[in-house]
């Protein structure tokens, strides 16, 4: 009888209740090659220890949560497939530039604040006036954002930008391309309103441009793109300001 | 015993945890040359508009080895510079005909190096004719 395959993997550890600093504790799976490392944790938990805890939900990569770093890359773990890595050990940790709760799952709440700061929704004048029907939509016009649209915030882009690391205030990639999505949205009237918070040096004036946010992004969203066309967009309202009459540099929205 | 969620401390080498970060650290340290070479153009230009003597003069100082040298690494670091800056330029100008972006190697050429050559040719045609 043949011998069974395994890989070890080496997760970070770290019970608040219990632990001052975190821990490395190695365990021994089955290898499947068609096995990515979120299917090895949750062998793990449902096998060998249950304590293990990490955060997942759809297993194809829609939903976002499964983001950690594998072997020193943020990666959503429902995609790193164990092929990619054997038979050398993988070592799994919850993604950087954001506070551990516990094992592999880090608090959000500082993102959620982040996303909501841009505003990124629709804004129109005529929000509750809907006799005019439907607010039509080119494919051209479509094509301008859609790609920002695309996010799933699994804030890998946050774990691979240096920028988050060092200000804690810095909006970071998938808020700055979500308010950059609404901006460049026929449909949107509050272009303006927007580029009140993403023109602060906190917000994409504080993006240097490293660019591996695009370069991680499960969804090919391009952050950091995103982020340059804000910036020349906000450099534009600014310079309005000066050789426009008052009020009248003000752009409402890409459609408006 | 803790109770409260763990900080990873501050990493001071941060830019030495991947490859692209000291990418990214090269490109930036690579827009000192150019200020310096652009610094040393404009006294070259003063210098020339100060008549023929003091042009002359200063052309022989810039004719020493260390300057030679200095002005080599500040030309490799202007066209690294120049290079990731037209890699970017797709980024962050997208052209789009109708609901179709133009193609990143595309852009590239049409807005970074097609106008960069050209200025070239054009400049290297004006001072050798």
């Amino acid at each position: 009888m043949a011998e069974t395959k395994t890989i070890t993997l080496e997760l970070f550890r770290y019970h608040p209740e219990t632990d001052s600093e975190p821990r490395f504790q190695s365990y021994e799976v089955p290898y499947d090659e068609d096995w990515v490392v979120l299917d090895a944790i949750n062998w793990i938990k449902d096998y060998v220890d249950g304590s293990v805890t990490h955060r997942w939900s759809c297993r194809m990569g829609v939903c976002g949560s499964c983001g950690m770093m594998v072997n020193g890359e943020p990666k959503l773990t429902c995609a790193a497939f164990l092929k990619n890595y054997y038979p050398f050990p993988i070592k799994v940790e919850p993604l950087v530039n954001f506070p551990v709760e516990r094992d592999l799952v880090v608090d959000m709440e500082g993102f959620m604040d982040k996303l909501q700061d841009v505003k990124p929704y629709i804004i129109r004048d005529d929000v509750n006036d809907t006799s005019g029907g439907e607010y039509l939509q080119t494919p051209a016009e479509l094509a301008q954002y859609k790609q920002y649209s695309m996010c799933i915030n699994c804030m890998l882009c946050y774990s691979a930008c240096p920028v988050v690391g060092h200000e804690d205030d810095f909006l970071g990639p998938a808020a700055l391309a979500l308010g950059h999505r609404y901006n460049k949205d026929s449909r949107d009237q509050g272009r303006t309103e927007r580029l009140e918070v993403m023109l602060s040096s906190e917000a994409m004036w504080g993006c240097t441009f490293v660019g591996e946010c695009t370069v991680v992004c499960p969804k090919h969203v391009d952050p950091a793109g995103a982020i340059q066309q804000a910036k020349a967009m906000g450099a534009q309202e600014y310079f309005k300001r000066f050789v426009m009459p008052k009020g009248a540099g003000a752009t409402k929205g890409a459609g408006a | 015993m803790s109770g409260g969620q763990y900080h990873r401390p501050h990493r001071r080498a941060w830019f030495m945890e991947r490859p692209a970060y000291i990418r990214f650290m090269i490109r930036e340290v690579t827009s000192f040359f150019m200020a310096a070479y652009l610094i040393v153009l404009i006294v070259t230009l003063a210098k020339v508009g100060g008549g023929e003597a003091a042009a002359a003069e200063w052309l022989q100082a810039l004719s020493t080895t260390g300057w030679k040298v200095a002005h080599a690494v500040a030309l490799a670091a202007t066209v690294w510079h120049t290079i990731t800056f037209f890699a970017a330029v797709p980024q962050a100008m997208p052209i789009y005909i109708g609901e179709d972006r133009l193609p990143a190697p595309i852009a590239k050429i049409v807005m970074g190096y097609g106008p960069w050559l050209t200025a070239t040719a054009v400049i290297l045609w004006g001072v050798l004719r």
